[in-house]
C-alpha cells in the first residue's frame, strides 16, 4: 500500500501546487485571494476537451486550454480586480466568489450539467516502480509539474523578471519608484497564474477521464488550505504545501480512510496547523503587511 | 561648482514644481506648493511634521494623485505612470527606508538599477560605487535586508537610489531613528555626491543638519512653501530659528 499511495500522494501534490502556485503568485502581489482561479482550472478543462475532440491531440488540447484561461485571467485582472482594489482585501475577495460561481454556471449553461469524457491518449507508458503500476497519465503530470515548478523557481529567483515579481511583491509603490512597471508585473501575474490552473484542470480531466461544470469546487477551497499553509505568497513553500498535503490526504485515506472522507483532510490539517503555527509553516519569520 | 548661500536658481532649472496641489479626502494637503532646483542644486525642505514635506516628494515621485505641474528638464512629468520617473534616472529614498526586506542586499541593489542602461558592465560599476560608499553593505550583501540594523537599513536604500546613477536625487527623512553617526556618514555621501554634480531635494526632520548641508532651503507650512532662500540666511532667520531650529 505504501507505493501505491506514495505515487498517488505526488501526483495530486503536483497537481495542488500547479494550482496553489498561480494563486500564491497572485496573493503575492495583490494580496487578494483569487477563488476565481479555479474557474480557470474548470475553463482549461472545457476548451481541452472541446480542441481534444476537434484535433485529437493532447498537447494542442493543453496549449489551447492554457491560453484561453490565460487570456481569462488577463482580462479579469485589467477590468475587474485593478479597479476595485482599492477598495480592500474583502471586496475582491467575494467579488472573486462571485466571478467563480457565474464561471460555473456559465460553463453549465454552455456544455450541460453533465460529466464529459476526455478519452486522450498521452505518449507516455504505463510503467512498473517496485511492482506497483504507475499510469502514462501520472507520470506526465508528475512530469509537467516538475518541469512547471523548477521553471518557475528558476524565473522567481535568477531573472530579471523574477527580480520585479518579487521587489513589487514586497513593496510596489517603492518597486515602481525604481522603474518597475507593477501593472505589467501583475498582468503577467494573472496570464501564469490562469494558465497553471488550466494546465493542471486538463491534467486531471484526463486523469478521471471526467470533465463537468463544478470540478473546480473542492480544488477552490482546497488552495485556500494550501496557500495559508505555504505561508501567503511565498511561492516556493506553497510548492512544499502542495506536495505535503497531497501525500498527508493520500496516505491518510489509504491508511485510516474509514475515519474521514479524502477532501476534509486538507482542512484538518490545517486547522491542526493554524492552530500550532498561525503564519503557516513555510513562513520566514513574521514579516507583518 | 556651486557653492553655498548662492542665489536663488541662478544655475539652470532641473525640476520644478508649479501649484502642486494634493488632496485626502477633504483636506488639503499641498495647497498649491512651487520650488525649483536648479542643476547641480542641494535643495531642503524644512518644516514641521504634518506640514506636507513627505507627500511633496510623493507627489514629485507620482506616488499620490496630484494637480498641478512637475517639469524635470522642462517636461511636465506629472502625468506620468511612477515607474517611467527612473528613465530620467531620478533617484528615490524614501521615508522609512522601505527596503525589499525578503531580498538580499545585491538583490535590493540589483532592483534599483532595474532601468539603468548598460547591461552587466553598468550594474558592475554601480555595484562597486555603492560597494565603496558603504563596505558594510559589500560585507553582507547575500545577507537578507531584513537581517540588516536600521543604519544599514537606511545606507541600502540610498544605496538602492544610488543605483539608477541619477541626475536628481530624492531623499525623504533618512536622519529618523538612526544614531548620530550614522546619519553624520549619510550626510557626508550626500556632500560628495553633490560634489560630483548630482542634484538633491531633500527633506529632513533635522532642519539644522538639512540646512547646514543644502545650497538653498524652503519652508513649508501646512501645505504651502512660506519661506525660501539660501541655505545659510535661513539658518540665521529669527522665524526659521525660532520655529525649526531651537529645540535642536
Amino acid at each position: 500500500m505504501f507505493i501505491p499511495s506514495l505515487v498517488n500522494g505526488i501526483t495530486m501534490g503536483s497537481i495542488y501546487a500547479l494550482m496553489a502556485l498561480g494563486l500564491s503568485l497572485v496573493y503575492g502581489i495583490l494580496r487578494i485571494l483569487d477563488v476565481a482561479n479555479a474557474g480557470a482550472y474548470t475553463l482549461g478543462a472545457y476548451v481541452g476537451v472541446t480542441v481534444f475532440r476537434l484535433t485529437g491531440s493532447w498537447w494542442i488540447a493543453l496549449v489551447a486550454g492554457a491560453a484561453v484561461a490565460a487570456s481569462l485571467g488577463f482580462i479579469l485582472q485589467r477590468f475587474f480586480y485593478v479597479p476595485i482594489l482599492a477598495s480592500g482585501p474583502i471586496i475582491p475577495l467575494i467579488a472573486s466568489i462571485g466571478v467563480f460561481t457565474a464561471l460555473e454556471e456559465a460553463y453549465r449553461l454552455i456544455f450541460g450539467p453533465y460529466i464529459i469524457e476526455f478519452p486522450a491518449r498521452v505518449p507516455l507508458p504505463d510503467i512498473h516502480v517496485a511492482g506497483v503500476p504507475v499510469r502514462g497519465v501520472q507520470l506526465l503530470i508528475i512530469l509537467v509539474a516538475v518541469v512547471v515548478l523548477v521553471g518557475t523557481w528558476y524565473v522567481l529567483g535568477h531573472t530579471r523578471m523574477g527580480l520585479a515579481w518579487r521587489a513589487t511583491a514586497q513593496d510596489a509603490e517603492v518597486a515602481q519608484a525604481m522603474g518597475i512597471d507593477a501593472r505589467r508585473v501583475t498582468g503577467w501575474n494573472f496570464l501564469l497564474g490562469y494558465a497553471l490552473a488550466a494546465v493542471a484542470g486538463v491534467l486531471v480531466s484526463i486523469n478521471y477521464d471526467a470533465v463537468y461544470p463544478t470540478m473546480g469546487d473542492m480544488p477552490a477551497y482546497k488552495m485556500l488550505a494550501i496557500i495559508v499553509l505555504g505561508g501567503l505568497g511565498n511561492p516556493l513553500g506553497t510548492i512544499a504545501a502542495s506536495l505535503l498535503i497531497g501525500l498527508v490526504e493520500t496516505f491518510v485515506a489509504a491508511y485510516v480512510g474509514f475515519l474521514l472522507p479524502r477532501d476534509s483532510i486538507a482542512f484538518v490539517a490545517l486547522i491542526i496547523i493554524l492552530l500550532v503555527r498561525p503564519q503557516g509553516i513555510f513562513t520566514r519569520g513574521a514579516v507583518a503587511k | 561648482m556651486p557653492g553655498k548661500g548662492r542665489c536663488p536658481v541662478a544655475t539652470e532649472p532641473l525640476l520644478v514644481v508649479s501649484d502642486l496641489r494634493v488632496s485626502y479626502g477633504r483636506a488639503q494637503v499641498l495647497d498649491g506648493v512651487r520650488l525649483a532646483v536648479g542643476k547641480g542644486e542641494f535643495v531642503t525642505v524644512v518644516g514641521a511634521n504634518g506640514a506636507g514635506k513627505t507627500t511633496l516628494l510623493r507627489a514629485i515621485m507620482g506616488l499620490v494623485p496630484a494637480r498641478g505641474r512637475v517639469q524635470v528638464h522642462g517636461q511636465d512629468i506629472l502625468p506620468w505612470p511612477p515607474h517611467r520617473r527612473a528613465e530620467l534616472r531620478i533617484g528615490y529614498v524614501p521615508e522609512g527606508r522601505r527596503v525589499f526586506a525578503d531580498l538580499t542586499v545585491f538583490e535590493n541593489l540589483q532592483a534599483g538599477a532595474y532601468r539603468l542602461p548598460g547591461g552587466r558592465t553598468a550594474l558592475q560599476a554601480r555595484l562597486d560605487f555603492v560597494y565603496g560608499l558603504f563596505p558594510r553593505l559589500a560585507e553582507r550583501r547575500h545577507q537578507l535586508a531584513a537581517s540588516l540594523s536600521g543604519g544599514e537599513q537606511q545606507m541600502l536604500a540610498v544605496g538602492r537610489a544610488l543605483m539608477i546613477d541619477p541626475v536628481l536625487l530624492i531623499i525623504d527623512e533618512i536622519s529618523m531613528g538612526l544614531a548620530p553617526v550614522v546619519v553624520d556618514q549619510l550626510f557626508r555621501v550626500f556632500g560628495d555626491m553633490h560634489r560630483q554634480g548630482v542634484t538633491i531635494l531633500l527633506v529632513d526632520q533635522n532642519a539644522q543638519k538639512a540646512l547646514a548641508a543644502a545650497d538653498r532651503g524652503y519652508v513649508m507650512e501646512t501645505g504651502r512653501i512660506t519661506m525660501e532662500g539660501p541655505a545659510g540666511e535661513l539658518r540665521n532667520n529669527p522665524a526659521v530659528v525660532e520655529a525649526y531650529l531651537q529645540s535642536l
